[in-house]
C-alpha cells in the first residue's frame, strides 16, 4: 500500500472517529469506558497517520529524491492535521475534558479530507527548497499553528459558554477552557518564535537576507504579534476571559491568513 | 484563599503604575512622559499600531516605479504616497518611528523592572502565596535546628542563615535563574531591533550577472538601480547545472574564485542555499541565464562513408571532407518545436559566404553541403550567472538577539523559582515564626508542601497564631 492510499484511509478513519467521540460524550458520563474507547481509537489512527506520514518519507528515498514530506501544500496539510491530532490527544489527557476533542476531530477531518484536492505525487524539490533548515522551519511553525489551533477552539468553547446560558451546562467549566485558552497558545508562542528564526536563518543562506518583508513573513510576524499582545495583555494587564478567548480568535484569523491568504498575494512564498 | 492571578506570574509583575499613582501627588509632564514609556500597555498600542501597518504593507504594492506612478495616479494620491512612503512602508519614516518607540518602551520597562531583581535573587518571598506565622513554646535556637532540617529537606538544599540582633532569618531559594528569563527575552527584542536598525542603515544589497569566463566587480544595487564597485573581483570558471530525470533543476552551482589586485583570495562554489561569504559580503546563488554557446556537436559523413564528431567553437572554422569548403557557426536557437533546436551553418567556400545551411537536432535526415551529410547531435550552453550580493553588518546582532531570545524561552518554559523564607524572633517567652514562600508554578501544591512540612517538624507542641 502506498502512503497516499494509507492517508485517505486515516482522513475517514477521522471522521469515523469524530462519530464515534460524539456517541460517546452524548450516551455516557465522563471518565466512562466508551469515552476512553474513543480516545483510545483516536490514538491508534494517530499512530497510523503517523506511520503514514514516515511511508512517504520512506517513499521519496525509494523514488531517489529522499527527503522530509513537508514540502507542498499536500504535504504541509497532512502534517498540520498530524499536529492538530497530537495537539487534541495532549489537551485531552492533560485537561481531562472531551469537548475539545470532539470540535477538534472534525478540523483534524476537513484539514485531510482537503487534501483530495491537490497533487499528492512526491516531486523532487527545486534547488532553493533543498536545505536542512526546510524541516526545522516547516515543523516548528506548524506545532505553533496547532497550538493556536487547539486554544481558537478553547475559546469559541469558552463565547459560547458565557454567550448562551441555555448551552453552558453541556459545556466543560469556564475557568478549565480559559486555562486551556492560554496553556495552549503558551506552548505555540515559543514554537512560532523558533519558526519564524528558522525561517530567518534559512532565507538568510538561501536569498541572502534574513527579513524582506515578504507577505508569508509579514504575516507570520503579524501572527506573532498578536499573540505577544494576548499574553502582555494576560500576564501583565490582568486580562481574562472574554477578552482574552476573543484574542484567542483574532490570533487564529491571522494564522489561517499566514497559511491560506498569502498565497493569494504576490511573492516569494507562491509555491503554488 | 484561592488568588484569582495568572498561572505563571505574581502581583510584582503587574503594572506597578497602578500602585504608584496613589503616591504621586503632582502630574508632570515628564512623569506622564516616563509613565508612557514604562506601561505595558503602552507596548500593546505599539504592536497593534505596528501590525496593522505590516498588514497595510502586505496590501499595498512595494518597491514599485514612482515614476509609472506618478504618471497614472491623481496628484493627491501620489503626494500621500511620497509623504508616507507607503510604497516602500517598512523603510518609511513612520515605520521606524514606531520601531524605536517599542524599543524604547521595552528599554523603559525593562529599567524598571531590573532594579528588584536583586531582592529577589535573594530570595524574598513576602509576596508570595505561603505566608502564615506560629509561635512555638520551645528556645529559638531548638525551633531553628527543626526547621532547617525539615525545609532543607523539602527544598534539597541548604538555607541561607542571617543571624540579626533580634532576629534570625532563614532562606532558601531554588531555580533564581527564573529571574533572568522574561528581562533576557525582552533585552533580545531590543538587540534584534538594533541590529535590524544596523543593517538597513549600514548594509546594501545588489545583483551582479557575470558569464562564464568573465571576471567582473560592477554590480547593480537594490532597490536604487545604481551602479556600485566591489571591493574584489569576482572571476567565474564554470557554471553547472543538472536535471531531474522530469526536467526540472536539480541544482545549480557557480565555481568561482574572488580576486584582489589579481592575487586569488578565495576559490569555490556557489551554490543555492550554500553561499560564499568573503570580507563580510556575501554572494548567494540566485539565477541564471543561457546568453551564448560554448560549442556545438556536429557529426559530419564524407563521400566516403566514413563519419566525424566535431565539436565547432563559435568563430572557429571547420574544412569539410573534400577540401573546398569550410563551415562556421551562424547562430543557434534552442528551439521550440518538434524538430528541437536549430543551428545555423555557414558554409564559405575560399574564404567567401557560399550558403547557409539549418540542421535541426531531431531531424532524421542529415543535412547536405554537396557531398557531406551534417547532423546535429547537440550544443554546450554558455552560461551567466546571476549572484546576489548582500552586505549586512546588523546580523550578528540579530541572530545574537535570537540566542538570547530561545535562552529566555528555555528559562521560563524550565525552571520553577521557588522560595521560602522564616523569619523567627524571641517575644514572650516563645519563638515567633514568620513564615513566607512563593512558586511560580503549581502555587496550591507547593502552600500545601511548605505548609504541610512546618507543622509535622513542629509537632504538637505549637500553635497557630
Amino acid at each position: 500500500m502506498t502512503s497516499i492510499e494509507l492517508i485517505t484511509y486515516v482522513t475517514f478513519s477521522y471522521l469515523i472517529c469524530a462519530v464515534v467521540y460524539l456517541l460517546a460524550c452524548i450516551s455516557t458520563e465522563q471518565e466512562s469506558g466508551f469515552r476512553s474507547g474513543a480516545l483510545g481509537l483516536l490514538i491508534i489512527i494517530w499512530c497510523v497517520h503517523t506511520f503514514a506520514i514516515g511511508l512517504r518519507w520512506v517513499e521519496s528515498y525509494q523514488m531517489g529524491i529522499g527527503r522530509a514530506p513537508l514540502s507542498n501544500l499536500y504535504e504541509s496539510l497532512v502534517f498540520f492535521s498530524w499536529c492538530i491530532g497530537l495537539g487534541l490527544i495532549l489537551v485531552r489527557m492533560k485537561f481531562r475534558t472531551d469537548i475539545v476533542v470532539l470540535i477538534g476531530l472534525p478540523v483534524a477531518f476537513i484539514a485531510l479530507a482537503s487534501t483530495s484536492l491537490l497533487d499528492p505525487t512526491i516531486k523532487p524539490l527545486i534547488p532553493a527548497l533543498q536545505s536542512n533548515w526546510l524541516v526545522a522551519h516547516v515543523v516548528t511553525c506548524f506545532l505553533g499553528y496547532a497550538g493556536f489551533a487547539v486554544s481558537f477552539v478553547a475559546a469559541c468553547l469558552y463565547l459560547i459558554s458565557r454567550g448562551f446560558n441555555s448551552l453552558e451546562p453541556y459545556l466543560p467549566n469556564q475557568r478549565l477552557l480559559d486555562e486551556i485558552v492560554y496553556k495552549s497558545i503558551l506552548a505555540g508562542y515559543p514554537m512560532l518564535t523558533i519558526g519564524i528564526i528558522t525561517g530567518a536563518a534559512w532565507a538568510d543562506y538561501a536569498w541572502g537576507s534574513y527579513w524582506s518583508w515578504d507577505p508569508k513573513e509579514t504575516w507570520s510576524l503579524i501572527t506573532w504579534m498578536v499573540y505577544s499582545m494576548f499574553l502582555h495583555a494576560r500576564l501583565a494587564r490582568n486580562w481574562k476571559g472574554r477578552r482574552t478567548a476573543a484574542l484567542s480568535v483574532v490570533g487564529f484569523g491571522a494564522v489561517l491568513f499566514t497559511y491560506f491568504g498569502v498565497n493569494y498575494l504576490p511573492g516569494l512564498h507562491s509555491y503554488f | 484563599m484561592n488568588h484569582p492571578k495568572g498561572p505563571i506570574l505574581d502581583g510584582s509583575m503587574v503594572d506597578s503604575r497602578i500602585k504608584d499613582e496613589g503616591a504621586r501627588k503632582e502630574q508632570s509632564v515628564l512623569s506622564d512622559i516616563v509613565s508612557f514609556f514604562t506601561s505595558v500597555r503602552t507596548t500593546i498600542v505599539i504592536l497593534c499600531c505596528l501590525a496593522i501597518a505590516s498588514i497595510l504593507g502586505t496590501i499595498i504594492p512595494q518597491n514599485i516605479n514612482l515614476e509609472d506612478l506618478r504618471r497614472t495616479a491623481s496628484p493627491f494620491y501620489f503626494r500621500i504616497v511620497v509623504i508616507l512612503d507607503l510604497h516602500n512602508l517598512y523603510r518609511s519614516w513612520w515605520f521606524i518611528v514606531l520601531l524605536l518607540l517599542l524599543t524604547s518602551n521595552l528599554l523603559g520597562c525593562l529599567l524598571q523592572r531590573l532594579p528588584k531583581i536583586p531582592k529577589e535573587w535573594r530570595g524574598a518571598a513576602d509576596k508570595g502565596s505561603v505566608s502564615f506565622h506560629r509561635s512555638d513554646s520551645r528556645p529559638i535556637h531548638e525551633v531553628k535546628g527543626m526547621l532547617t532540617e525539615s525545609v532543607s529537606k523539602l527544598m534539597n538544599k541548604n538555607p541561607t542563615v542571617v543571624e540579626g540582633g533580634e532576629a534570625t532569618e532563614l532562606v532558601w531559594v531554588k531555580h533564581r535563574i527564573f529571574l533572568l528569563g522574561f528581562p533576557l527575552i525582552h533585552i533580545a527584542i531590543i538587540v534584534i531591533l538594533i541590529g535590524g536598525l544596523i543593517g538597513l542603515l549600514y548594509g546594501f544589497k545588489g545583483n551582479i550577472q557575470l558569464r562564464e569566463g568573465e571576471v567582473g566587480n560592477r554590480f547593480v544595487l537594490y532597490p536604487s538601480g545604481a551602479i556600485a564597485t566591489l571591493p574584489f573581483d569576482i572571476a567565474v570558471d564554470s557554471f553547472t547545472l543538472t536535471r531531474y530525470e522530469t526536467g526540472q533543476p536539480k541544482e545549480y552551482r557557480s565555481d568561482v574564485v574572488i580576486l584582489k589586485d589579481g592575487k586569488e583570495e578565495l576559490k569555490g562554489p556557489i551554490r543555492v542555499n550554500q553561499p560564499m561569504t568573503f570580507e563580510g559580503i556575501s554572494l548567494y546563488q540566485a539565477n541564471y541565464q543561457v546568453v551564448g554557446v560554448k560549442h556545438v556537436r556536429l557529426s559530419v559523413k564524407g563521400v566516403d562513408g566514413a563519419e566525424e564528431e566535431i565539436n565547432i567553437r563559435p568563430g572557429e572554422a571547420i574544412p569539410l571532407p573534400g577540401g573546398e569548403l569550410q563551415i562556421k557557426l551562424a547562430s543557434l536557437d534552442p528551439g521550440t518545436t518538434s524538430r528541437g533546436a536549430r543551428v545555423e551553418i555557414d558554409v564559405e567556400r575560399a574564404g567567401k559566404q557560399d550558403r547557409v545551411v539549418k540542421v535541426f537536432r531531431n531531424d532524421s535526415d542529415p543535412a547536405k553541403v554537396e557531398d557531406a551529410k551534417i547532423r546535429f547531435l547537440g550544443y554546450e550552453p554558455l552560461y551567466a550567472t546571476g549572484l546576489q550580493i548582500g552586505y549586512d553588518p546588523g546580523t550578528v546582532f540579530v541572530w545574537s538577539g535570537c540566542g538570547l531570545l530561545i535562552a529566555g524561552f528555555v528559562i521560563i518554559l524550565f525552571t520553577n523559582l521557588t522560595a521560602v523564607s522564616i523569619r523567627l524572633t524571641q517575644g514572650d517567652g516563645r519563638t515567633k515564626i514568620r513564615v513566607h514562600g512563593r512558586s511560580r508554578r503549581d502555587r496550591a501544591q507547593f502552600r500545601e508542601q511548605v505548609e504541610a512540612t512546618i507543622r509535622e517538624s513542629l509537632g504538637k507542641s505549637s500553635s497557630g497564631a
